[in-house]
């Protein structure tokens, strides 16, 4: 007698998940999708890419209704969608978003929550208990109430916020607290990961990648970091330096495939994940506006099928520096973040160029030539950066006494 | 008791999806980390599963199975009487109260 002929298999979930990404990837299934619920949210973050005011009567006719949800939710399972993001605006801003994240979580989908907090309420907190999220992420603006409020623009949020973070803890609920660096926050960021860390006993990220509004605004731009103080937040976290050298580790080598090089789209926007927004425009990524399905006029499956594939298969339209950029990965740079930046979705955008290479060349990762470009050697901007990177390898940061610090990358 | 009398019954808090052919019982409800662990069937575990629905006994799902695959009786009962005690521990199935039906 052999291998019983059934089998149960309990699996660890890390394994198991790649394993269905190895299997289904290449199949191109929907596997991961993000709903974006309303723009609507009580915050008015100054750094924002699509918040609306909580009173917006057009936002919030224009948003799609519970039954509208549940009917996407079917199609979207049916399709293979196994993770789904529900974010905003602020989720909970939607009075039936418990009723629409009910009706997700009995299709067997693998929900994570992106929520602000200041609207989680005990009941709320307890009903996450008996129905169970994935994940659940919260942001945190600042380590004081003064840093927190001036940012989303809202006296007492910051109460609010530690409230809701309060309320999923009390109650174990898989929470993880984030930032986004800026401006105005950037001094509070390590009393933040302290005491998330350490107080909260949680794992804590942060980010200082923004980019500007869906509406075209540049405003968000105005409170965002320098490259050179990226690169200096990256170098104060020795654990950011560790998942730094890695990732280029596991980068060196990787070469796109020749029938790939010409595609516009490398991500996986389209092949494996897609975006949804609150009036069920489906597209590749959140951010990148245009090039939708309206879900109210077309099924899921034929937006898939068919018409995100013909957004996936579009190819550029000239050789720009990105291109043959093979350290993209250190910064992130895609069409959407070319389209919101420059209003052009092949044109790089110069703050995520400045930051890769400075990244690539403090973590002494090979930045192969990739055509006309400033920042690479030879390039008329290339000593400047190195110089930075020098200072910085010093340990003088920003609000030291080293004028290039300053001088730089402006 | 005749344990190939028995039925089983899937529990209400866990949801079974399948995908391209990759079936896996997702929990849904009560005080279940979506993250503990993750339970998936194979093939023949798929067919199986549908049958666990409180009415039909292990006597008749072996039966059914020895139609569909070439397997014998004996076999097949030892195996699934297997499958069904991995699904019981692990909370995801129950003895049904419809026991000993033939």
């Amino acid at each position: 007698m052999g291998h019983p002929l059934f089998r149960l298999e309990i699996q660890n979930y890390e394994d198991w998940s790649l394993k269905v990404h190895q299997k289904l990837v290449p199949q191109r299934v929907p596997l991961g999708g993000s709903i974006e619920v309303t723009w609507r949210c009580p915050n008015k973050c100054v750094h924002c890419y699509n918040n609306l005011p909580m009173n917006d009567k057009d936002a919030r006719c224009s948003e799609l209704t519970y039954k509208e949800h549940c009917r996407i939710l079917d199609e979207i399972t049916e399709a293979g969608c196994l993770w789904l993001l529900y974010t905003g605006g602020e989720i909970f801003a939607r009075k039936d978003f418990l009723d629409i994240y009910t009706y997700a979580k009995k299709k067997g989908l693998l929900i994570s929550l992106f929520t602000n907090g200041t609207l989680i309420t005990p009941e709320i907190a307890d009903y996450l208990v008996q129905w169970r999220p994935f994940s659940i992420e919260i942001t945190l603006y600042g380590q004081t109430k003064e840093t927190h409020d001036k940012i989303t623009g809202i006296p007492g949020s910051f109460k609010k916020c530690l409230n809701g973070v309060q309320l999923l803890l009390e109650r174990n609920l898989p929470l993880t607290l984030k930032t986004v660096v800026l401006t105005l926050n950037k001094h509070e960021l390590w009393e933040m990961k302290s005491f998330v860390e350490k107080e909260l006993g949680i794992e804590f990220r942060f980010d200082a990648m923004i980019s500007p509004r869906l509406d075209c605004s540049h405003s968000p731009l105005a409170v965002r970091l320098k490259p050179h103080e990226v690169l200096e937040l990256d170098l104060q976290d020795l654990k950011r330096v560790e998942e730094w050298k890695k990732f280029a580790k596991d980068l060196s080598g990787y070469v796109i495939p020749p029938e790939q090089k010409d595609k516009l789209y490398q991500c996986g926007g389209g092949d494996v994940s897609f975006a949804i927004d609150p009036s069920g425009r489906l597209s590749i990524c959140n951010f990148l506006p245009g090039n939708t399905w309206d879900l109210r006029k077309g099924s899921f499956q034929k937006g898939w099928e068919n018409f995100l594939l013909e957004v996936k298969s579009k190819t550029i339209t000239r050789h720009t520096k990105y291109v043959d950029c093979e350290i993209v990965a250190m910064c992130g740079m895609c069409p959407a973040n070319g389209e919101l930046e420059n209003g052009d979705a092949e044109e790089p955008v110069d703050f995520l160029c400045q930051v890769a290479h400075l990244r690539a060349y403090a973590f002494d990762i090979p930045v192969p030539s990739h055509g006309d470009c400033e920042y690479c050697e030879g390039g008329k901007d290339f000593r400047k950066l190195m110089q930075s990177v020098e200072a910085l390898h010093q340990g003088k940061n920003s609000t030291g006494s080293n004028q290039l610090l300053t001088n730089i990358c402006t | 008791m005749d344990i190939s009398m028995m039925c089983y019954k899937k529990e209400n808090d866990f949801v079974t999806r399948n995908i391209k052919g990759e079936t896996i019982i997702v929990p849904v409800k009560g005080h279940v980390s979506d993250l503990d662990s993750i339970y998936t069937l194979d093939e023949v575990g798929t067919f199986i599963w549908q049958f666990l629905d409180g009415q039909t006994s292990i006597k008749q799902i072996v039966k059914t199975v020895c139609n569909e695959y070439d397997i014998s009786p004996e076999e097949a009962e030892k195996d699934i009487i297997e499958l069904v005690g991995s699904l019981e521990k692990a909370g995801l199935i129950h003895a049904s109260a419809n026991n000993q039906r033939e």
